[in-house]
């Protein structure tokens, strides 16, 4: 009973990540309706950009994304003028041309860089844990989880309090009449471009204080974050968390109790079920 | 006027398809050459048979990976366990292949799962089947599973050379054309270009959306589980990776930018793209490892966004234009 308890603990902590990088692709998906397939591969990027900056400047994982979101966010909007854009007026399988062509770019431009080994940052000052009743606490988790929190709150304000996030949301709603009201709205879907690739960054640093990087590990958090998407539907961010945690736990406890090659078997088998069942999600807008 | 156009026609398919037949010839000594042109003949049933679900039919199905692994696996077992020629095996495999497409199809068509939903639910089936056949350790599991080896055995499809893989591949993929081009012309392939184009408008207009997707799904389900007979065959190896969600992409991109509909579009995009993907691989591989996959992705990506109707557009767009300008000439 402890083990299962201790099992969803973790597993609800790294759904908070799980949230933060499907927040990234919300942003993406729900406001500009682009179907971009290389979102996990951003997430694999953001961590091989810290471990560069980890081990170039020796800083610690959890300060990387100091440098890598204003950079990841630079890489998503430069993405978003060169190739997204002239995508958004096409069917939706040339975005899928597209987006897949990006990742398999960003697979081998890894692998050319870093090689195709294994990387991860030798120490975190955030390793170590705690015990918490009879349970332990991974601390890495924990202030993984809390950021990763903190950072879906952040976006969450900045959607509704400030002038631009009102303009996505609008944008999202409705570009034709958000554009009448002076949204400019090439310039909002390259704000949320960015901003959801810089997600990614966050996370990515996040993920690197506890986890190595190869290059193929793109497509996992890219399907899992569609997942998320679809269990949550479009327009909750609170959905998003609660989502990711559902995700995080049942991975953790398709790991911890049946087999660890188990994980993507029950998080797809959730992934489908959800589409055959209940396609607007479970907190769904529209 | 029609009948000459016709004969032309089809002077041009056996004209390439004799060529296609004599261009091994060439190679006989080049193990090398003959595998480089058995990958492109298998990338060419792939992308062609995905054109009759992707291209027609407009479902952006990514699980080529999903019926190539089953085909694979029970032409493979069969062979191994109880020495069953792959003659038969791989059309059981095709059968097996069918099935899942049926089981998979009938809920996904049913609950109306389209586009993006429809592209990722079928990726994520690709990766439910490699862990289920991971965890299923009868016939699965980690290690790869040897073939007998044969030095040229027709009995249990096993040779030494690739050249014999190259043919049956040829056939099969003539075989597939031709499906394509009989569906074309068939009500299924009217209904399947309709929803292809707008399903909704189509739906409206009498189409039976769900049994044309459905029958689409299952006849290239039914030509990629043959072609994992086939794969296991010349690969000599059963493994888990065969459920590949990499290559069921490729498979998807190779359709898309090869002209999705167009009967030889994707036939087309695959002969130039994974030709030089490979030459590449030949002429960069040694230093840089992974360059040539990032200039094919480069180029994929522009052909994606200079010619979204794909590469065949420039050959049918010049074929329109030539016939307009011709019927202007008689009138």
């Amino acid at each position: 009973m402890m083990n299962v308890l201790q099992i969803v603990m973790d597993g609800s902590m790294m759904g908070c990540v799980y949230g933060l990088i499907a927040l990234g692709l919300s942003l993406i998906f729900g406001v500009m309706n682009i179907v971009n397939f290389a979102h996990g591969d951003f997430v694999m990027l953001s961590m091989y950009f810290t471990f560069f900056v980890g081990t170039f400047a020796s800083v610690d994982a959890v300060f990387t994304p100091l440098v890598t979101m204003p950079l990841l966010f630079g890489f998503g909007v430069l993405t978003y003028y060169l190739i997204i854009q002239k995508t958004l007026r096409e069917r939706f399988v040339v975005q899928v041309a597209v987006t897949v062509g990006l990742m398999s770019f960003l697979r081998a431009f890894t692998q050319l860089v870093w090689q195709a080994r294994p990387r991860a940052l030798p120490f975190s000052i955030i390793q170590g844990n705690f015990p918490l009743g009879d349970l332990t606490v991974l601390l890495s988790r924990l202030v993984s989880a809390a950021v990763s929190i903190l950072a879906i709150l952040g976006i969450y304000l900045f959607l509704n309090r400030t002038w631009l996030g009102r303009s996505i949301r609008a944008a999202s709603d409705d570009v034709d009449a958000a554009s009448l009201m002076g949204v400019n709205f090439r310039w909002t879907y390259a704000v949320a471009f960015g901003l959801g690739s810089a997600l990614t960054a966050l996370a990515g640093g996040l993920l690197m204080s506890f986890q190595q990087v190869d290059p193929t590990m793109g497509l996992r958090f890219g399907l899992l974050s569609w997942c998320i998407l679809a269990l949550s539907g479009l327009g909750s961010i609170l959905g998003l968390l609660i989502s990711g945690i559902i995700v995080g736990v049942a991975e953790s406890l398709a790991m911890g109790l049946w087999d660890p090659r188990a994980r993507s078997l029950i998080v797809y088998l959730i992934f489908v079920l959800i589409l055959w069942l209940r396609p607007r999600g479970l907190f769904g807008r529209k | 006027m029609s009948a000459p156009r016709i004969n032309r026609r089809q002077i041009t398919i056996a004209a390439i398809a004799i060529a296609a037949a004599l261009l091994p010839l060439g190679f006989l000594n080049n193990q090398y050459r003959l595998i480089l042109l058995t990958t492109v003949m298998l990338y060419g049933v792939l992308t062609s048979a995905w054109n009759l679900i992707g291209g027609m039919a407009g479902q952006l199905d990514l699980s080529a990976g999903a019926y190539l692994g089953l085909g694979a696996f029970t032409t493979g077992t069969l062979l191994m366990r109880w020495n069953v020629t792959p003659w038969i095996g791989m059309f059981l495999g095709g059968l097996v292949a069918v099935a899942f497409a049926f089981l998979v199809g009938f809920p996904l068509f049913r609950f109306r799962i389209r586009e993006v939903w429809y592209a990722l639910s079928s990726s994520a089936l690709v990766v439910v089947l490699q862990v289920v056949f991971l965890l299923w350790k009868d016939v699965g599991g980690s290690m790869e599973r040897m073939l007998p080896y044969h030095a040229f055995s027709w009995y249990h499809l096993r040779f030494g050379t690739y050249l014999p893989y190259y043919y049956l591949l040829l056939v099969l993929l003539l075989a597939t054309l031709l499906t394509g081009y009989y569906v074309k012309t068939r009500r299924l392939g009217y209904y399947l270009l309709a929803l292809g184009d707008n399903e909704d408008a189509a739906e409206v207009l009498g189409v039976d959306a769900r049994g044309s997707k459905l029958k689409a799904l299952v006849i290239y389900a039914f030509i990629v589980g043959i072609t994992g007979g086939v794969y296991t065959c010349i690969y000599g190896y059963l493994h888990t990776s065969f459920f590949s969600p990499t290559i069921s992409m490729e498979v998807a991109i190779l359709g898309i930018v090869g002209g999705m509909g167009i009967i030889y579009g994707p036939l087309m995009a695959t002969v130039i793209l994974v030709t030089g993907r490979e030459f590449l691989r030949a002429s960069l591989g040694g230093g840089l490892q992974s360059l040539y996959l990032a200039i094919y992705a480069v180029v994929l990506i522009l052909i994606a966004l200079l010619r979204p109707r794909g590469i065949a557009s420039l050959i049918s767009d010049y074929l329109a234009k030539r016939r307009s300008a011709l019927n202007k000439e008689r009138s």
